[in-house]
């Protein structure tokens, strides 16, 4: 809602204020602010929950160390998206964990969790030029224009990446698991 | 219209995103070209699957092993409520 948008980018000004004045109890605010969103993010991205809240509390430990420089010019939580996602770029490539096994999901059934599975596995097998914005518009709901800001890319630019990830995930899943064709 | 216009919407048919109209319009188109009706329903499959899926759980035991990362690397949060409010209350049927 409108309102509550304005309350969030108030609160933000804020806590970022306060950081940048040394006050670092700030960083609790923003993290209750973002922290749910971007464990959610690292979580898609990197497949595990370890892997996702160490992320998450990297990206956080970036907020405090570059408290000086930040603005609260609305642009704070695309930059905080930014940080977080090449932070997983990080530990892909150092762990390699696209070939390590994704989480099971606790509770749920056992063809849930395997159809669950099948499409992490499958979205880790795509590049990241594609994964990206299945994960930010199709599993997190996050509008084209955020995403392609996020991405530093032009809002067609992310459209057209789009479209050819849901083709090449298509098929991958195909056939495993009755997608119609 | 030619069939090139409605392979051009596949993508938007398949993301939900033509409005009701249009919709039908291609479902129509489809009835006659399978490699249209293919396109369009795999790829709408697709959507479908990655939007079902269930979200990711953000668990009170997550928030808080985030804070002690946090915490042992030398940062003061300081939180505002206890913890997240969906984190607060508990239906009877949970454990």
């Amino acid at each position: 809602m409108p309102n509550d948008d304005m309350q969030d980018s108030l609160a933000e000004k804020r806590w970022l204020a306060s950081l940048a004045r040394g006050d670092s109890t700030a960083l609790g605010g923003l993290y209750e602010m973002y922290g749910e969103r971007i464990f959610r993010y690292t979580y898609r991205m990197l497949g595990n929950r370890t892997d996702a809240e160490d992320a998450t509390a990297e990206t956080f430990l970036r907020v405090l160390k570059r408290s000086a420089e930040l603005r609260a010019d609305g642009a704070f939580r695309t930059w905080l998206f930014r940080i977080a996602r090449n932070l997983c770029i990080d530990k892909l490539r150092q762990h390699k964990l696209l070939e390590l096994p994704m989480d099971a999901v606790t509770g749920a059934s056992e063809e849930r969790t395997t159809l669950r599975i099948t499409v992490q596995q499958a979205l880790a097998d795509l590049p990241m030029e594609y994964r990206d914005p299945l994960v930010l518009c199709d599993l997190e709901d996050m509008p084209a224009r955020e995403a392609a800001e996020m991405l530093k890319i032009s809002v067609p630019a992310l459209k057209s990446r789009l479209y050819r990830g849901r083709r090449a995930l298509r098929d991958k899943l195909g056939g495993t698991i009755g997608i119609s064709r | 219209m030619n069939s090139d216009f409605y392979r051009k919407l596949v993508d938007l048919y398949a993301a939900r995103e033509l409005t009701e109209e249009l919709d039908e319009m291609m479902d129509a188109q489809a009835y006659n070209d399978p490699e249209l009706a293919a396109e369009m329903h795999s790829l709408r499959d697709t959507v479908d699957l990655l939007r079902a899926q269930p979200p990711v759980e953000y668990t009170e035991e997550t928030h808080q092993r985030i804070l002690m990362k946090l915490y042992a690397r030398g940062a003061q949060p300081e939180m505002t409520a206890p913890e997240p409010a969906h984190l607060q209350y508990h239906l009877p049927i949970q454990s």
